[in-house]
């Protein structure tokens, strides 16, 4: 059970919806609702904006490809023991 | 990275660079235990001997001090190199890549050994420094997003984006169900 109650996108802000197209342009999918993560970064875009270009610059091809770097974000994930 | 077999591979590289990460960071040079399993010598035996000379072969350099501690037992220790061996070669992922994902891991799981070793094979089979630069942002800010995710308890609601993989296992038959 969350520690917080994660907002419905409609809750947001203008602002915010921008940032929920560019999730779902990122990830290419068409979410009812966007991730929780994404909902988060949303609360503050004075962090999620910039803590979302940090992770998003890292995540483009480059000398590894997209893919390579998500498998690498998701056994990260693994190794702190994160569900999420 | 949709097939099965490729997470496989991969989390078969994430056990053995912990496995010998473990090793190497406790009782490796440098650690108060070290001087309870000394790193085994060239001349100990044949076995070894010939266990050393598949690992130099295989890191085109020195044998590695964790395999050193663990040639205490030379038949444990050439089991082990093997699996590390196998989970290393370049199979459907290349060992570029894997190596790219033992140093993530040894990054995350904080292995002075792991660190330093996995960013010199890194560095060995071709990855300049924005590829090092590349993984060492993804590992550090898969970091962040872990810790905001657990500090919330946030549950996880991305799994159904991925498709399954309804292949067998390797020579197994395709599930009837």
């Amino acid at each position: 059970m969350p520690t917080v109650r994660l907002r419905t996108a409609a809750e947001y802000p203008e602002s915010a919806q921008r940032l929920f197209e560019l999730s779902k342009s990122w990830f290419n999918y068409d979410f009812a609702e966007p991730p929780a993560m994404s909902r988060v970064m949303a609360w503050d875009p004075e962090f999620g904006g910039h803590h979302g270009r940090a992770m998003k610059r890292m995540l483009m091809p480059g000398e590894f490809t997209r893919a390579e770097k998500e498998m690498t974000a998701a056994v990260v994930s693994g190794v702190n023991a994160c569900e999420y | 990275m949709s097939e099965d077999a490729l997470w496989y591979e991969a989390a078969q590289v994430v056990g053995v660079t912990n496995a010998v990460n473990v090793v190497a960071d406790a009782l490796g040079a440098g650690s108060p235990a070290s001087s309870l399993l000394p790193p085994v010598g060239e001349s100990a035996s044949d076995d070894v001997r010939a266990l050393f000379a598949e690992v130099r072969a295989f890191y085109d350099g020195d044998v590695p001090e964790p395999f050193r501690v663990m040639a205490n037992d030379p038949a444990y220790a050439t089991d082990v190199f093997h699996a590390v061996k196998h989970a290393f070669a370049d199979n459907r992922l290349g060992r570029r890549f894997k190596e790219a994902l033992a140093f993530a891991v040894s990054l995350t799981t904080r292995s002075p050994f792991g660190t330093a070793f996995h960013l010199g094979e890194m560095k060995r089979l071709g990855v300049r420094p924005r590829g090092v630069m590349e993984i060492l942002g993804v590992a550090q800010m898969f970091s962040s997003y872990t810790k905001i995710a657990d500090t919330l308890q946030l549950e996880p609601d991305m799994g159904h984006i991925a498709p399954a993989d309804p292949s067998p296992a390797p020579g197994g038959c395709p599930s009837s169900g």
